[in-house]
């Protein structure tokens, strides 16, 4: 999966699990701050991502300071999974 | 009048330290930790948790755990009282949850085999356990509930007409709330370590702790609750404020409560729980309160573990009992104490002396609760508490809002001012319109609908905002429940949602009405069924100081999977209804709206309640026939014969002859209904609409009519709407 594709998957993805209704996958910078910064994005909306981490990419994220690595913008959840997921070679 | 002393009567605990009060004192006394791996439950995947265990629990599908718990604390608390308690107040958040659990798994259908489900039924347990027939009334504010019943106790005994109320907590260990702490990351996988500089969360526990709380006039060294301070954070959902200005304000109110200063206080037993944010927000509001120079303090929960509902109630007799034999416990699981916190708790337990003990309790929805153990020689000398009137001024409706499947305020009222039914659940984009995107996207029906309801009280006209909040509601935050439940079980108790879980204690919506409102005074939210909003409306009439203006509110939503399971009367008609209604209120001798005023609460759970004491209590049968223009009677669909007896006798021996609507059958069964025709009643009497009585000549103008509100079944209550 190129790193754009998997981008805008991710975009989909923030938006439903953390029903950000008024937020289309197009006005995300994949480098904006996600959390505490113009979407609204707190420390429980992070722990959802965690979940939705490990259910979809099987990737397990168990402390703070990970968290706060890859939850730092829609590009490092990319990184963080394309050099961690199995399948992720293409 | 003088307000009569809070004296502790009778105590009782049960939690993993053991099964008797005398046994778990010693075992603090002696350092000893109860937290053992879960083995209530099994849970596949991932290692078992330390968690807090209480002995003596059997499986029994007819009494979930919870119940037992109850039932062993106050049998204890209550085993030197051989008379009825007047009132019951528990602090609860699980309920029948345990057994819930259990019964969804097995996909289980039968509405019977879920009868002990919602919270309010460990009260009305204990109350045919003891013959109760006064108000049962549960607390639900997550972990500060245990002291948010006592702090509800004191206020019912100062006010002069309740002279002996059983209060205490309880919750059993279940699955929402081991895995729902878990989700959140606030579980410590080696045990909960209060204040410890590598503490990593708290351990979930279970058990229950008991008072009988006695009116005394008479000056007398008896220990006693001296004081209590309720306060909101209206900061997060979830989270305390980075300062613990919340738990600042409230540990303040306590003291001013109990007319003490902080060097009165010989001992602070901390909420403590072991989480980052908790410990820090506490020891902070503590130095501060205390000018970096606190009494020994120590936190039980490294110990028993958090109790959640109970660890107010246990924590308060543990304050008795730490008084009574001079012991402060050890800050048990703490090895290095956190330097960044600036506090250094009591590290082994120690012989001292005491006379007064803070006692702190923080929830979810920033619902915060302190409370004050000790004796009363101690502040003799000091400015007594406030005097709760016992017929303290009626509160005055400066605003109200309605929401039903009709649609909001003024389409409900149109509707039921023409006989036409509000059956139906308002769709969400509805509900939704007008409330914040980023606020809404992670709320779901019930805080919708209690958001949307404050939205609308809040008119252009000033004065409104509200201080505090009482929230009433049958069933709590369905949606979330079953949804976390629901992802749970279909993953294999692998995945669960923390912002479902966040969202399915009772006390979310109040907590995001707080927010909205900026309202950091009490918030409080009661559930009992049927008679949910009448206890919020009862808390506010206590609670509500002068001139300042509060929310009381009731809402419940009805969910089609959980609903039909829970609530027999939900299911009743061919379509299903939900909603809810809001006042704000202001108590004030100066009255420019309508005014409304809970007259009378009474149960009996055993066979239903005789009206003749309520028709005494209205004033008598002339009373009511010239006093009232229009009664609302409330009859649940699932007690409906029983509720027209009761409604046939009260007829009978009051001779009240005017309009009598079945307001049920306008705005649809759902629990907290009573909310929607108290709004429908401000509407009418504000705009002098009431129906005179056609069938005798009126004995007074009928503009100055006012409209009784019953609700009828297991509780009977009796609110009445009067003009200005």
């Amino acid at each position: 999966m190129t790193e754009s594709i998997l981008l805008d998957e991710l975009k989909t993805k923030v938006i439903e699990v953390l029903n950000l209704m008024d937020v289309n996958s197009g006005d995300i910078d994949p480098d904006e701050q996600l959390v505490g910064g113009r979407l609204g994005i707190d420390s429980i909306d992070v722990l959802e991502l965690v979940i939705m981490m490990e259910k979809d990419y099987h990737l397990t994220i168990d402390n703070k300071e990970l968290g706060a690595q890859v939850f730092g913008s829609l590009r490092t959840m990319a990184q963080f999974i394309r050099e961690n997921s199995k399948e992720s070679a293409n | 009048m003088t307000p009569a002393q809070v004296c502790i009567a009778g105590t009782g605990i049960v939690c993993a330290l053991g099964r008797d009060t005398d046994q778990i004192m010693a075992a603090l006394a002696d350092g000893q930790s109860g937290l053992r791996l879960l083995t209530r439950f099994e849970v596949p995947h991932i290692p078992a948790l330390p968690a807090g265990q209480s002995p003596g629990l059997v499986h029994d599908p007819d009494l979930p755990a919870t119940h037992q718990l109850a039932r062993m604390a106050a049998d204890q608390a209550m085993s030197d009282c051989a008379l009825a308690p007047d009132a019951i107040v528990l602090g609860v958040t699980t309920g029948g949850m345990a057994t819930t659990e259990d019964l969804l798994k097995r996909r289980c259908s039968s509405p019977e085999a879920y009868r002990h489900h919602g919270i309010g039924t460990v009260a009305e347990d204990l109350a045919r356990r003891y013959h109760c027939k006064g108000p049962v009334f549960t607390v639900s504010t997550a972990c500060s509930s245990g002291s948010g019943a006592i702090a509800l106790a004191m206020a019912m005994i100062r006010n002069g007409r309740y002279q002996r109320v059983l209060a205490g907590g309880v919750d059993s260990l279940c699955r929402l709330t081991y895995y729902g702490f878990k989700s959140l990351q606030l579980i410590d996988p080696q045990g909960c370590r209060p204040l410890d500089k590598d503490r990593r969360g708290m351990s979930v526990a279970e058990g229950a702790g008991m008072l009988l709380l006695e009116a005394q006039t008479r000056k007398t060294d008896a220990i006693q609750v001296l004081g209590a301070g309720l306060s909101c954070d209206a900061h997060h959902p979830a989270q305390p404020h980075p300062e613990g200005l919340g738990a600042l304000v409230a540990m303040q109110a306590a003291l001013r409560d109990a007319g003490l200063s902080i060097k009165d206080i010989d001992y602070i037993n901390l909420h403590g729980t072991g989480t980052t944010d908790n410990d820090r927000s506490e020891t902070m509001a503590i130095n501060s309160l205390f000018k970096h120079s606190p009494p020994p303090l120590s936190s039980i929960k490294g110990a028993i573990g958090h109790c959640l509902a109970a660890s107010g109630a246990i924590e308060a007799v543990v304050a008795a009992c730490c008084i009574e034999h001079g012991m402060i416990p050890a800050n048990t699981g703490c090895q290095v104490p956190d330097p960044l916190l600036n506090i250094t708790p009591v590290d082994r337990p120690v012989r001292r002396a005491l006379q007064s003990v803070l006692s702190n309790s923080f929830g979810f929805g920033g619902n915060n609760a302190a409370v004050i153990i000790g004796r009363a020689s101690h502040h003799g000398s000091l400015v007594p508490p406030p005097a709760g009137s016992l017929h303290p001024p009626p509160l005055t409706l400066l605003g109200w809002s309605a929401l039903t499947g009709a649609g909001f305020t003024d389409q409900t009222i149109e509707n039921m001012s023409n006989g036409i039914g509000c059956h139906g659940r308002l769709e969400t984009d509805r509900i939704c319109q007008g409330l914040p995107p980023g606020v809404v996207r992670r709320l779901k029906r019930l805080s919708q609908m209690a958001l949307s309801l404050f939205v609308q009280t809040q008119t252009s006209d000033a004065g409104l905002k509200p201080t505090s909040v009482f929230f009433g509601t049958g069933w709590g935050s369905l949606s979330e429940t079953n949804d976390f439940l629901k992802g749970l079980f279909d993953s294999d108790e692998k995945f669960s949602s923390p912002t479902d879980f966040i969202g399915s204690v009772h006390n979310a919506p109040a907590g995001q009405i707080a927010l909205m409102a900026r309202a950091t005074g009490a918030n409080l939210t009661l559930s009992g069924g049927n008679y949910s909003f009448e206890q919020a409306l009862f808390c506010a009439q206590l609670m509500t100081a002068d001139d300042e203006p509060v929310v009381v509110l009731g809402a419940d939503e009805t969910h089609d999977m959980l609903s039909p399971l829970f609530d027999p009367s939900a299911t009743a008609e061919p379509v299903i209804s939900d909603g809810g209604g809001a006042l704000i209120l202001k108590r004030t001798h100066d009255p420019v709206g309508p005014r409304v005023a809970l007259k009378y609460f009474a149960t009996d759970f055993e066979k239903l309640p005789d009206s003749r004491e309520m028709i005494e209590q209205l004033g008598g049968a002339e009373a009511i026939r010239s006093t009232y223009g229009l009664i609302l009677a409330g009859l649940p669909a699932a007690q409906k014969d029983g509720c027209r007896q009761q409604l046939e006798r009260f007829v009978k021996l009051s001779g009240y002859a005017g309009e009598l609507i079945d307001y049920r059958n306008l705005t649809g069964e759902f629990a907290t209904s009573a909310a929607v025709a108290t709004v429908f009643a401000a509407s009418l009497v504000k705009n002098n609409q009431i129906p005179m009585q056609t069938n005798q000549a009126p004995v007074i103008d009928p503009h100055a009519k006012s409209v009784l509100i019953l609700g009828l079944g297991s509780a009977l209550t009796a609110i009445e709407v009067c003009p200005a």
